[in-house]
């Protein structure tokens, strides 16, 4: 049985710059299975986050294809590409960005609020998520009352919450300390682990690649190495 | 999701501080100018039908076409049975008789030797008929500065400005020359029981109001009047009754080839006041119009202001599955939730401003000292049942256009520049 959840063929994309175009990712050729740990790991601007970006479906290829949980996305319409996400996507993003305003209890109500889910449902969904990342008390605190750490927590139960197949992390342990970095990646591993949930993290962290199963090493939009690694256990 | 962009409104101080401040400022400003302006154009309006035009008036098709010279050789005759046949006919207006002539006062000294003299205005007006109203139509009674109003035959008010020209007292006499209606010399001597200041330059430059049997007296205008007045009994002007009222008299009474038969006008078709009377009815859309302009113009910076600020959250939101399309769905719920509140606090205040002006006016009358239209002298308000909603209009419509505008930027963008906008 096919276990691939996301596959690239030939994909290039190419960015305008004046009157040419400036070349971030080039015939690229990848596949992903279920349940994979992956980072993707090279230099600034070696198309790291370009890739996330297009398997994420917030950007298209110039030429080849992207399939994700068997949707191309060049073909997806915008409400198609968004529903992606909203299903089946998870984002960690390196300064967290949470929404100053909301709870960490909205924070991570929000995605499912766009899934129209009932009230009740919603908290039952939350509160778990909250307990993944061992935040339960912090509910009803503001973002700007975590620690980075914290902050970073919230993020991925966000992330969590909607139980997503794959989840794109794009620098999640830059704004971190080694102990916070530490703990995010062995919570994360746990997850992969426990819920199945695929991560595919843009890194170039060291501590990141300890974890990793996989790790890709990108070099001017091109795939260098691809090595299948022996992570730490938990 | 109402709920999570109404807690997002309330705690984020600069997504709705500056909208609600500029949203409440224009609707406040639209609800107090559209009163004030309104209140202002009603004033001045039944100024003009108490003092002159009625709601319809009456007179001879030759004296219309030379009313400004006061004709009264070309009076209506017999009101003795025109004004019964009005009130029968035409029940849902009070008919009243008025006297219009213009001469001279003249006031004499202890021995009766002419002291002082000049122009006048005068007016004769029905004071003693226990059931007249025309005292305080012309508001009188509160216009008084010294003495009483007439309270037997033989008796005047005059002008204050009048009387301290001609240094004239309460008790004093003046003699009126002037014309009949058959155009001989008249002249009949008064005794001033008051002075009264109307506030407006046209009326307090000279004139004399005296009882309306007195005025027929003096000008031999038994069963004649310079008009009959029409005025709703609703106490507002209607176009619709008035105009029916129109209609159905002259169909009836009045012969385009008999220059002395009775026509009706209504006051739209006098002195200019179908003009007026259009701005007093647009004044409220004019001001809306103005404000929501004004306002869309200012809450589109605010909201392209705050849309830069925010794009972080809309990159966020669009990686958590939002599309675009409900993005700006929720920015356009959020404009509706910020004029609404907007809306309130500026009606609340605007109405509250509005009441002010409506009891107290704003007095211009030392501006108005050389105008000779009949303007009141204090400009006052009027609170309208449209004042309760018309806020909403500019304040819903600018908010709203002022995001749609701002948003607009936002939906234009790629997904990918937008999310690359997130500086991660």
């Amino acid at each position: 049985m096919n276990n691939n959840i996301i596959e690239i063929k030939q994909l290039t994309k190419q960015f305008p710059v004046g009157s040419s175009f400036f070349t971030a990712l080039r015939d690229i050729i990848l596949t992903f299975d279920k349940g994979e740990f992956t980072g993707l790991v090279g230099p600034s601007g070696s198309g790291k986050t370009t890739l996330l970006n297009i398997i994420g479906s917030l950007d298209t290829p110039s030429k080849g294809e992207a399939i994700v949980l068997g949707k191309s996305i060049s073909k997806l319409t915008h409400k198609e590409a968004a529903q992606l996400r909203n299903r089946h996507i998870g984002f960690i993003f390196q300064t967290f960005n949470l929404l100053p305003v909301y709870t960490v209890f909205e924070n991570i109500e929000f995605a499912l609020l766009l899934q129209h889910l009932s009230a009740g449902q919603r908290k039952k969904a939350v509160m778990e998520a909250l307990e993944w990342v061992g935040l339960t008390d912090k509910a009803k605190s503001k973002p700007a009352q975590l620690s980075g750490g914290e902050s970073q927590r919230v993020a991925i139960a966000r992330a969590m919450v909607k139980r997503p197949e794959l989840v794109i992390a794009d620098e999640p342990t830059a704004n971190l300390d080694s102990e916070n970095s530490h703990h995010i990646l062995k919570t994360m591993k746990q997850l992969n682990r426990d819920l199945k949930v695929s991560f595919l993290f843009a890194t170039h962290d060291e501590k990141v690649m300890q974890y990793l199963d996989r790790k890709i090493i990108l070099k001017d939009g091109k795939v260098v190495e691809d090595n299948v690694l022996e992570a730490i256990n938990l | 999701m109402i709920q999570f962009i109404f807690k997002g409104i309330i705690r984020d101080r600069s997504r709705s501080t500056l909208p609600i401040i500029v949203v409440s400022i224009g609707v406040f400003l639209t609800v107090l100018l559209s009163g004030w302006m309104k209140g202002i154009f009603t004033d001045m309006i039944d100024m003009n039908a108490n003092f002159s035009t009625g709601h319809v008036k009456i007179i001879t098709r030759a004296y219309a076409e030379n009313e400004s010279q006061i004709p009264n050789d070309l009076a209506l005759l017999g009101t003795d049975t025109l004004v019964p046949l009005l009130q029968k006919q035409f029940p849902q207006a009070e008919w009243v008789e008025r006297i219009q002539f213009g001469g001279l006062l003249d006031v004499p000294d202890k021995n009766g030797e002419t002291r002082a003299q000049g122009p006048a205005f005068g007016k004769g007006i029905d004071f003693s008929s226990p059931e007249s109203k025309e005292a305080s139509r012309l508001n009188i009674q509160h216009s008084l500065v010294q003495g009483t109003l007439p309270t037997k035959r033989g008796e005047a008010i005059i002008t204050d400005d009048f009387a301290k020209r001609f240094n004239v007292k309460p008790g004093d006499k003046v003699t009126v020359f002037g014309s009949t209606m058959d155009g001989s010399m008249a002249f009949k001597t008064f005794i001033v029981s008051g002075t009264v200041r109307f506030g407006s330059t046209l009326l307090d430059r000279g004139a004399i109001i005296i009882d309306l049997a007195d005025a027929r007296d003096m000008l031999d205008m038994d069963n004649a009047a310079s008009e009959v007045l029409g005025y709703l009994k609703t106490g507002q002007y209607n176009d619709e009754e008035a105009n029916a009222i129109r209609d159905s008299f002259n169909t009836k009474y009045s012969n385009p080839s008999d220059e002395f038969s009775p026509v009706a006008q209504t006051l739209r078709q006098q002195n200019s006041l179908g003009q007026y009377l259009d701005m007093a009815e647009n004044m409220s859309a004019i001001m809306t119009f103005i404000f929501v302009f004004a306002m869309s113009i200012v809450l589109w910076n605010s909201g392209l202001l705050a849309g830069l600020r925010r794009y972080t959250e809309y990159g966020i939101r669009l990686a958590l599955g939002e599309n675009k399309g409900h993005i700006y769905k929720t920015m356009i719920y959020e404009a509706i939730l910020i004029g609404i509140i907007g809306t309130i606090i500026g009606s609340i205040i605007g109405l509250a401003a509005t009441y002010y002006l409506q009891e107290v006016g704003l007095d211009f009358s030392s501006m108005t000292k050389n105008v000779t239209m009949m303007l009141p002298p204090v400009y006052k308000a009027k609170i309208t049942p449209e004042l309760f909603y018309i806020g909403f209009f500019p304040g819903l419509i600018a908010t709203v256009l002022g995001n749609a505008l701002a948003g607009f930027a936002i939906y234009k963008r790629k997904t990918a520049r937008l999310f690359r906008e997130l500086e991660v």
